[in-house]
């Protein structure tokens, strides 16, 4: 049953002490914030958030509280979808859009959740982008109404050793939250997913255009090779080992369509592109939907979003404009790589802690398909790549420096960056 | 002459860290010298070929690794194909079930592997994560250095009839003993991926020359000599030498 978008939040309760705490923490992280600008470092949000939740460690939970929240997590996806939430409940709240606070900038672990939630105290409505693994932490304190989870891949594996490991903390903390735990928007064609949403209440299923199944070749659950099995429309993933087997759908993704519950047909008119989009529109557009806000709102909002936290943007680098887009696995390289239609195209690839310090996943991605252009590898392993490249025959040139690398491109040039030359980007037209 | 067959062996249970790439370097480096080369990737399921030259296992999770046991036992075509001399290259996950015994699971239940390499795995004391130099001794008995990143939590030892691959100077290694990999007549187990033959060419086209029995002639890459230099810089700079 959709919940009513008037209902307001229960209001925090906390104790005096706590609260002059939680007060002198946010006061002193505005203020790490404020130096932070002035000294030219960038929007001041990351330091804010450190100082306020190192000053008062419960930070993160305190500042939870009040607020009706609607979670998304995932490994690719997430920034985007957020904002598309966000956008719809917006427009749903219409001149009531002051309740609702957001994480926009993708700050999405603890601190930067509690500073995204400090500077907007009177907002009662919260739409979090949530990192992996806050998601168990999100869920036994914020008690969100809803949890989007979009899908799971290999990712910054020298940190999360094991794909399924943060799966498995999830379906604990599903578990212990029981009947009062959030109600699920999950991807039903990720396996991953379904097995770690198996442990919730209440789950809403969206079959999407998900393009990238490598990480699904075995049952979470038993360890059984999985099962492709042909049906109308897309195939179905079954295990032959146990009961796990793909979700009928309530959602469903048809080319650029979202066909609703009622089997009614939606087209989302997004501004942000590609089809992996229109499924992330559709993980949106039913949390929207059963956060209380009606399908003509929610789709109104969603229009309005074209750049969230940079992606998709386009900016002037000299007389060059670039179109900057994300990638940070293999999965998300997957949706980026067919976007970039660009002659050359710019590919920046680093590896600190943030892009993953291993980068054999270049090997994983079909740089193949770029033949016929030339690629203009920067990022400090922009050599790494060049040697992928020339095992492809894709043609190539190395230039380490983003800048040079982009202004040297022509007028118009697409750029895929891994995530730390992204916001080098971003940074650089200041967008960020 | 029928071409050269690279075999990858189930590359979605094996495949974890970009290892399919070892299998592209080495039929690309065949490529480029004019040699007919084929590139098969088996998937769990589907029966492995008898007729390859080169066959290549990667890394994985716990139940992946057990998956593929099943599935190389149950086909049996892998070890007919070693019986007759071709090579297996096996990196990280791949090494360890090639191996008499590795560990899975949070109780650390004991899994017979190929038996193909004379070495048994057991957990760690600590994770091995990071950039990992060796040094390997050629068959020339010249020295060259192995550049890759580590990423395994089982730590290996050798028995009597492995022999090691290399030394480490930076890294961890088979189990922080200075040994990397194993080497046991035409199996080589290791654990840097990078993947490892695309970061070390001299090593890839050492598997080649067993498996062709004939030397293979220079390949010179600059832009690979230029990758080899800052990897092996950036190692010695940040890494811990033992």
């Amino acid at each position: 049953m959709p919940s009513s978008l008037s209902t307001p939040a229960a209001p925090a309760s906390l104790s005096r002490t706590q609260r002059l705490r939680l007060w002198t923490a946010v006061r002193l992280g505005d203020a790490a914030a404020l130096a932070s600008r002035l000294a030219g470092r960038g929007s001041g949000a990351s330091i804010r958030g450190q100082v306020l939740t190192r000053l008062d460690p419960d930070a993160f939970a305190e500042l939870l509280q009040g607020h009706r929240v609607l979670a998304v997590s995932g490994t690719n996806g997430k920034t985007t979808t957020t904002s598309l939430v966000a956008a719809a409940v917006r427009a749903g709240l219409g001149a009531q859009a002051a309740r609702l606070v957001t994480n926009s900038d993708g700050a999405n672990l603890h601190y930067g959740i509690a500073s995204a939630l400090s500077q907007q105290p009177r907002a009662d409505i919260a739409v979090l982008e949530t990192d992996e693994r806050v998601v168990s932490d999100m869920i036994a304190h914020a008690r969100p109404e809803i949890l989007v989870l979009l899908n799971f891949s290999r990712d910054q594996l020298d940190r999360h050793h094991e794909i399924k490991a943060l799966g498995r903390s999830w379906r604990r903390a599903l578990d212990a939250a029981g009947a009062s735990g959030p109600t699920i928007v999950a991807n039903a064609c990720d396996p991953l997913v379904v097995w770690s949403a198996g442990t919730a209440a209440r789950v809403i299923w969206v079959e999407t255009d998900t393009v990238w199944h490598a990480d699904g070749a075995l049952c979470p659950a038993c360890g059984s090779l999985l099962v492709r099995v042909p049906s109308a429309g897309r195939d179905r993933w079954d295990c032959p080992g146990c009961e796990l087997t793909q979700p009928a759908s309530d959602y469903r993704v048809d080319g650029g369509t979202v066909v609703l519950p009622d089997g009614t047909t939606v087209t989302p008119d997004l501004q942000v592109p590609g089809s992996f989009n229109v499924s992330n529109a559709a993980c949106a557009l039913a949390a929207a939907v059963e956060f209380g806000i009606p399908v003509e709102a929610a789709l109104t909002g969603m229009h309005t979003v074209t750049a969230p936290a940079g992606r998709f943007a386009t900016a002037q680098f000299g007389a060059t404009s670039a179109r900057l887009l994300l990638a940070k696995n293999p999965a998300g390289w997957a949706e980026a790589l067919p976007l970039a239609a660009s002659d050359p195209v710019v590919l920046a690839i680093d590896s600190v802690a943030a892009d993953g310090r291993d980068v054999s996943w270049l090997w994983d991605v079909d740089y193949e398909q770029l033949a016929g252009r030339t690629v203009i590898c920067t990022g400090p392993r922009a050599q790494d790549l060049a040697v992928r490249l020339s095992y492809a025959g894709v043609d190539h040139r190395v230039e380490p420096d983003l800048r040079t690398a982009i202004t040297g491109a022509g007028p118009t040039v697409d750029v895929i960056a891994t995530y730390t030359p992204f916001q080098a980007l971003l940074k650089m037209v200041g967008l960020r | 002459m029928s071409p050269v067959e690279i075999v990858l062996v189930y590359q979605s249970l094996l495949g974890i860290y970009g290892d399919r790439g070892n299998a592209m370097v080495l039929r690309q480096r065949l490529a480029w010298r004019g040699i007919d080369a084929t590139l098969t990737v088996v998937e769990p399921g589907d029966p492995v070929p008898s007729t390859g030259s080169v066959y290549l296992l990667g890394g994985g999770e716990d139940a992946a690794q057990i998956s593929a046991v099943k599935g190389l036992k149950a086909d049996g075509h892998l070890f007919d194909a070693l019986d007759r001399g071709a090579v297996l290259f096996a990196v990280c996950a791949g090494f360890q079930i090639a191996g008499n015994t590795f560990t899975v699971g949070e109780q650390d239940d004991v899994i017979e592997g190929l038996g193909l390499l004379d070495v048994d795995t057991r957990r760690g004391p600590v994770r091995a994560v990071g950039e990992i130099l060796t040094r390997w001794k050629r068959p020339d008995g010249s020295e060259y250095l192995i550049t890759g990143f580590e990423n395994h939590g089982g730590f290996t030892t050798l028995g009597a009839k492995a022999k090691p691959l290399a030394s480490v100077e930076i890294g961890v290694g088979n189990a922080n003993d200075g040994i990397e990999g194993a080497v046991q007549g035409t199996v080589v187990g290791t654990y840097p991926h990078g993947p490892v033959l695309a970061r070390n060419p001299a090593l890839a086209d050492h598997l080649l020359e067993r498996a062709l029995g004939r030397d293979l002639e220079p390949l010179p890459l600059p832009e690979l000599d230029e990758l080899r230099r800052q990897r092996i810089a950036a190692v010695r700079k940040t890494g811990t030498r033992r």
